[in-house]
């Protein structure tokens, strides 16, 4: 075996807390909290509540952050998704940031979709498989370094794409409020707008309305964060705009068109969706970006046009926003320059410093995907979210979960498409074998081929890579290139003698537990044939 | 002043790490004045010394390497790995994608030119090694100089560090970054390849002396090469083969080629040279993450 310079560990004088919640029963009845707690007091502070979302647990949380000078945390019950999903689900994390502890000492282990409901059948498998995600989890805690942030005082102006009655609606709010508005529609072939005949007074409002403006021009380019996005249409005009809303109806053609610009997620049928219609009925994926979904009901139109444009005034009246700066960054001392990254970046966020001749990332349009990261043959780039250290030394430590069916699958989840619809399946009621070990990664296109071959050296049966399908890649191309790499790295594995076989890659759609689940067992038994396990 | 006393040993390699310290030329004679080398394969002497260096070339391949190497340790204060083969394993490494009874039939049965061959087995012959270790897989080193061979450039400073009683430190960057070839599709974020015209060296009539080789469809290890070789190869106009070894932010020197040219050249490419592992593993297999064929 390979040796490798043990790197000094973690930060000095750093205390972890680890925080278990039974989410109130849905944790606590399958898994053993007690004995989970008992197996990491040893080494740190350990809580366990009912749920973490309670006032009572926040508050509790709070006082154990400043009593034992906690300086980072392991939030291990419900999925990370239920912190962004759920109405106020980030309120805990606010709280701590509150307390000072840096957005990326924050380490989220998903203990309820991803091992309570799923294994509800098999408790002790289900107990043992949770103390290595925790283990995990407090390795991502100790390793990640502080996320650099940057304020952004609000444009006062928004974008509104789509002049239907939606984003009609939005603009009225919005102007009474005092905001610019700036239209942006794609050139129509039919004179009619797509708004609505009951929309038409409110659109000559609109179009009277100093402060706003109508372009209908193609996208060229979109960048930026909430507070602060440009936006540059053909033709050349040039917009800032602190938020967006898209209000394009069920027009599927633009929103195909505008999917590589905005990276909204989409339904299976292909329109945009936000990020929970009972709880964020306009809110996206990306923060500052609303959406008047296409399936909206006429009589609901007014209400999400209402629900955005406040969301937006709240937003955008605020003195100041901060962005935090999960980028890429780049080791100028072991960087070369050979141009890689900057080839494969489609953000156009790796750059040539002009005077060194090295890479830099522009973080004005970095989104952090992790793609660069992959990509750089020196390993000078790294993912400030998941250090290629972090994402090493995590397949390490989940492999050393031995399952009771002896055949061992490492799950590497776009956080985009497969760890949304592994925790699906969890919230459906299906069951898999506790002995899928998920690992989830920015997108498919962090996942370095380096990271493949770990897995199998740690003994690995196989390794399953869940990707964006075809052309659903949040990052553009992150999903391509994955498949080439991997694809072109089977050569590599068969020359070590672990049969390509043994990697799997599942295209999935984000709401699709089910091939992610059928694939397991699948796979499983495929894996039996070989003689694995 | 002190000379430094030093001692050379040879493991498994093609010599040419010790005739490039004979390249040193008039440099060797001044270094003289600073070292005595009371050892090495040259001299012939056969027993290792007490020295304030031992410096190895070649990779461990039978046991016999394993001692000598043992001996150094014991012997020396500090360790110079010298050479890829030493640091990494080298050419020697390949033979790690195959069990070591398929080597020796192939090497003493199986050869075109060999009639009635046998594979020896006397008590003499220092048994093989299952898989062919770099010096730092078995004896603790001080320091390592890659290259096949190593530059006199890098030798002499290197030399120099150690008898100034200084860490040496090697260069960290890839070669492109010594490579004054231009770049123009490389610097360009686009869906599409750098180009999709893949060649093998011997197909090109011209190749341009000027432009990096990945642009011109050929492919060139120099982004996952460590630099420090002055870009020998490529200033003769043939594109690197990665002799320096990976940087030191990669573990695995193919794998981060095949990492970055996903998005630099057509798969093809790698298809089409149809040796993937040969081209990315040439000199390093053996420090790699997966560093030989798993036996079934
Ligand atoms: S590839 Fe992704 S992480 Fe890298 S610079 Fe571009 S946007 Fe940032
Ligand atoms: S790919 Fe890596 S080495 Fe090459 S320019 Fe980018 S950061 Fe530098
Ligand atoms: S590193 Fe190269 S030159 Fe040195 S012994 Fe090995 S094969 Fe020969
Ligand atoms: S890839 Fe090769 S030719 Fe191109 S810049 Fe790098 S070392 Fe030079
Ligand atoms: S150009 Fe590449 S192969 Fe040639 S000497 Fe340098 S590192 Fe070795």
């Amino acid at each position: 075996m390979s040796d490798r310079a043990k790197k000094a560990r973690g930060h000095a004088g750093a205390t972890t807390g680890l925080f278990l919640s039974g989410a109130d029963g849905a944790i606590s009845s399958v898994l053993d909290l007690k004995s989970l707690s008992a197996r990491f007091r040893k080494s740190l502070p350990v809580r366990i509540y009912d749920n973490l979302h309670s006032s009572e647990s926040i508050n509790a949380v709070r006082s154990v952050v400043r009593e034992e000078r906690l300086d980072s945390v392991v939030l291990a019950g419900e999925s990370p998704l239920f912190y962004r999903s759920a109405r106020n689900g980030d309120l805990l994390l606010r709280v701590l940031q509150e307390e000072g502890m840096n957005a990326n000492r924050i380490a989220i282990v998903n203990l309820k979709e991803q091992t309570a409901l799923p294994h509800r059948a098999t408790p002790l498998e289900a107990t043992r498989k949770a103390s290595v995600l925790i283990a995990v989890g407090i390795e991502k805690a100790r390793l990640s370094h502080d996320v650099g942030m940057i304020e952004v005082a609000p444009k006062k102006t928004v974008a509104v794409i789509g002049t239907t009655s939606g984003g009609i609606y939005a603009a009225q709010r919005l102007l009474e409020r005092g905001f610019h508005v700036a239209f942006v529609d794609r050139p129509r072939q039919e004179k009619a707008t797509p708004a609505s005949a009951d929309a038409m007074p409110t659109l000559a409002y609109v179009k009277n309305h100093p402060h706003a403006v109508f372009h209908v021009a193609p996208l060229e380019e979109l960048y930026g964060y909430a507070g602060n996005f440009r936006i540059h249409l053909k033709g050349g005009v040039r917009l800032r705009a602190g938020g967006i809303i898209v209000a394009i109806g069920d027009d599927l053609a633009y929103t195909g068109e505008l999917y590589p610009f905005l990276r909204l997620e989409r339904s299976n049928e292909g329109h945009f969706r936000t990020i929970f219609s009972d709880t964020a009925v306009t809110e996206t994926v990306n923060p500052g970006i609303f959406l008047i979904p296409h399936d909206t009901p006429p009589a609901s139109v007014i209400a999400c046009a209402d629900s955005a444009a406040l969301s937006l005034d709240t937003l955008l009246k605020r003195h100041s926003i901060t962005h935090e700066l999960f980028v890429s960054e780049v080791n100028q001392e072991i960087c070369g320059g050979c141009g890689t990254c900057i080839k494969t970046c489609l953000f156009h966020a790796a750059e040539l410093d002009p005077s060194s001749k090295l890479s830099t990332t522009n973080i004005k349009r970095c989104v952090g995907c992790g793609n660069c990261v992959s990509a750089c043959p020196t390993g000078a780039r790294d993912q400030v979210s998941a250090s290629t250290e972090y994402l090493l030394s995590a397949i390490r430590i989940l492999a050393s979960y031995n399952p009771p069916n002896g055949i061992r699958l490492l799950y590497l989840l776009c956080e985009g498409c497969g760890y949304q619809s592994l925790d699906f399946a969890g919230r459906e009621g299906m069951e898999y074998p506790t002995s899928v070990m998920p690992l989830s990664v920015r997108c498919a296109g962090r996942i370095d081929t380096q990271f493949i071959i770990e897995a199998f050296r740690e003994g690995f049966s196989g390794v399953v890579i869940c990707k964006c399908g075809d052309d659903r890649c949040l990052n553009i191309v992150g999903n391509t290139d994955l498949d080439r790499r991997a694809n072109l790295f089977r050569a590599v594995l068969d020359s070590r003698g672990i049969s390509p076989e043994r990697l799997r890659i599942f295209g999935v759609s984000n709401c699709d537990g089910n091939s992610c689940v059928r694939g397991a067992v699948d796979f499983i038994e495929h894996l039996r044939k070989m003689g694995r396990g | 002043m002190k000379k430094l006393r030093v001692a050379t040993g040879h493991l498994q390699g093609c010599f040419g790490c010790h005739m490039a310290i004979l390249d040193l030329d008039e440099d060797l004679l001044s270094l003289l004045d600073s070292i005595d080398i009371v050892r090495s394969p040259i001299n012939d002497v056969k027993s290792v010394p007490k020295v304030d260096l031992g410096i190895l070339d070649g990779a461990l391949c039978n046991t016999s390497n394993v001692a000598v190497a043992r001996e150094f340790r014991k012997k020396a204060g500090k360790i110079l790995a010298f050479g890829t083969c030493a640091a990494f394993g080298g050419i020697n490494g390949l033979r790690n994608l195959f069990s070591l009874d398929d080597v020796l039939q192939r090497a003493y049965v199986e050869t075109e030119s060999t009639v009635r061959g046998k594979v020896p087995s006397s008590p003499d012959i220092p048994a093989m090694l299952p898989h062919v270790r770099a010096v730092h897989q078995e004896i603790a080193v001080d320091y390592e100089l890659p290259g096949c061979p190593p530059t006199p450039k890098m030798i002499r400073s290197v030399l120099k560090d150690i008898i100034g009683g200084k860490k040496p430190v090697i260069p960290q960057k890839n070669l492109c970054h010594e490579c004054n070839r231009k770049h123009q599709e490389m610097y360009v974020p686009k869906r599409e390849f750098v180009t999709n015209a893949v060649h093998a060296i011997m197909e090109l009539d011209v190749i341009d002396p000027d432009r990096c080789f990945l642009e011109q469809g050929l492919i060139c290890m120099g982004p996952a090469t460590r630099e420090g070789c002055e870009a020998r190869c490529v200033k003769g106009n043939v594109p690197c083969r990665g002799c320096m070894g990976p940087t030191t932010g990669a573990l695995e020197q193919g794998a981060k080629m095949i990492n970055a040219l996903a998005s630099i050249l057509p798969a093809g490419a790698m298809m089409f040279m149809e040796d993937v592992v040969g081209v990315g593993y040439r000199y390093s297999l053996p420090v790699s993450i997966y560093p030989y064929r798993e036996e079934k």
